[in-house]
């Protein structure tokens, strides 16, 4: 990032190629709809080109990028007076946008771990995106998030008990 | 990360929901808007850009003052006005190049001592230029004989010159522009002696 900051423009595609997949997935199965998905994502890259000149290495820039992406959410869901996620709007058509391909796991399984990521709250749903998708730990969690690291924690846990139970392993 | 709170049966489902990408065309106009960000020269330009406007305003704004070369040459023509039966002279001639510097200050000279002249002539008979006045009948006509005397004035002719100049007018039947221009003539120079007309 410091490189794209000084004006190389291949940092930024060096660093767009390492993020993309994570962030647009963390993006997509937070909301659900592509088009939004892909409206948002585009937002919280912008924010990033316009942002550069303000960004000073106090954090891995994944913590960065995904604080912005955070903020960009929670507007997002502020607008739409979202809090929490309604456990029945999971199953609303949203959650087609990631319908899960046949794989080994089984077809039933995966649509069931689809749809119990669906129905998660948004702060417990976001908490596991960011472990999984940008692999950043709870500390970091908490910081691009706002939280204290035991809310983290808590949040986290919450998920994967309601992901473990709708694989059947609960 | 605590990997107490890792599960990997749960990570494992999660990958196999699939690895979905951003589309192409996405891709293509964030990477786009990120090579247009803005050159370091920009801000320094817009500066400079503003600079040169502020100053270009600035030079603009103020008063237009004569050119120093044209003061140097006729000081009192600039600053004198002309009289009302002589039409004011054109921007050129107020100004004249420097290439017939040597010429232009005799010619101005010259305006100048006859212009002081006249003033103090016009100041002794107030009605003398009334009585040169045009009717207003031939309004049109002397307003054209005026011209034409304010253009022999202008010609920088010789006294000598220019009587022969009103003598020909005169030949020619334009006497009404002989007679304009020779009250002109006499209004350039009051001393001057002026032979009298044919019969």
């Amino acid at each position: 990032m410091l490189a794209y900051r000084r004006g190389e423009a291949g940092a930024f595609e060096a660093l767009y190629a390492r993020h993309k997949g994570p962030l647009y997935r963390f993006v997509l199965r937070s909301v659900k709809e592509r088009a939004l998905a892909e409206e948002l994502y585009q937002e919280i890259w912008m924010r990033v080109i316009e942002s550069r000149g303000r960004y000073a290495v106090q954090a891995k820039f994944t913590n960065w990028l995904y604080t912005i992406a955070h903020h960009r959410l929670a507007d997002h869901w502020r607008k739409r007076g979202l809090q929490l996620v309604d456990a029945q709007g999971a199953d609303a058509v949203g959650h087609r946008s990631f319908e899960p391909e046949p794989r080994a796991e089984g077809r039933q399984d995966l649509q069931r771990l689809a749809a119990a990521l669906a129905a998660l709250p948004e702060l417990q749903r976001e908490t596991f995106l960011l472990h999984e998708e940008a692999g950043m730990t709870l500390a970091e969690i908490a910081a691009a998030t706002g939280a204290t690291v035991e809310a983290t924690k808590s949040r986290l846990r919450y998920a994967l008990a309601r992901l473990r139970e709708a694989l059947g392993d609960g | 990360m605590a990997d107490t709170e890792r599960d990997d049966k749960v990570s494992a489902g999660y990958r196999a929901l699939g690895g979905e990408e951003p589309p192409r065309a996405l891709d293509e106009a964030i990477l786009a808007a990120a090579r247009k960000r803005p050159s370091r020269w920009r801000v320094p330009l817009s500066i400079a850009a503003v600079l040169v406007l502020a100053v270009g305003v600035t030079l603009r704004m103020l008063p237009q003052r004569p050119e120093a070369e044209s003061v140097a040459l006729a000081p009192q023509v600039m600053q004198t006005p002309r009289p009302a039966a002589s039409p004011p002279a054109p921007a050129r001639d107020q100004a004249k190049p420097a290439a017939g510097a040597e010429a232009a200050a005799e010619v101005a000279a010259a305006d100048a001592l006859a212009e002081s002249r006249m003033r103090s002539d016009i100041a002794a008979k107030p009605t003398s230029r009334a009585s040169a006045a045009p009717t207003p009948a031939a309004a049109g006509a002397a307003a054209e004989s005026s011209v034409l005397a304010g253009k022999l004035a202008r010609a920088e002719l010789s006294p000598q010159a220019w009587l022969e100049r009103i003598a020909e007018l005169r030949k020619q039947g334009r006497t009404r522009e002989a007679e304009e221009s020779l009250a002109e003539f006499k209004k350039r120079y009051p001393d001057y002696r002026v032979p009298e007309p044919p019969r």
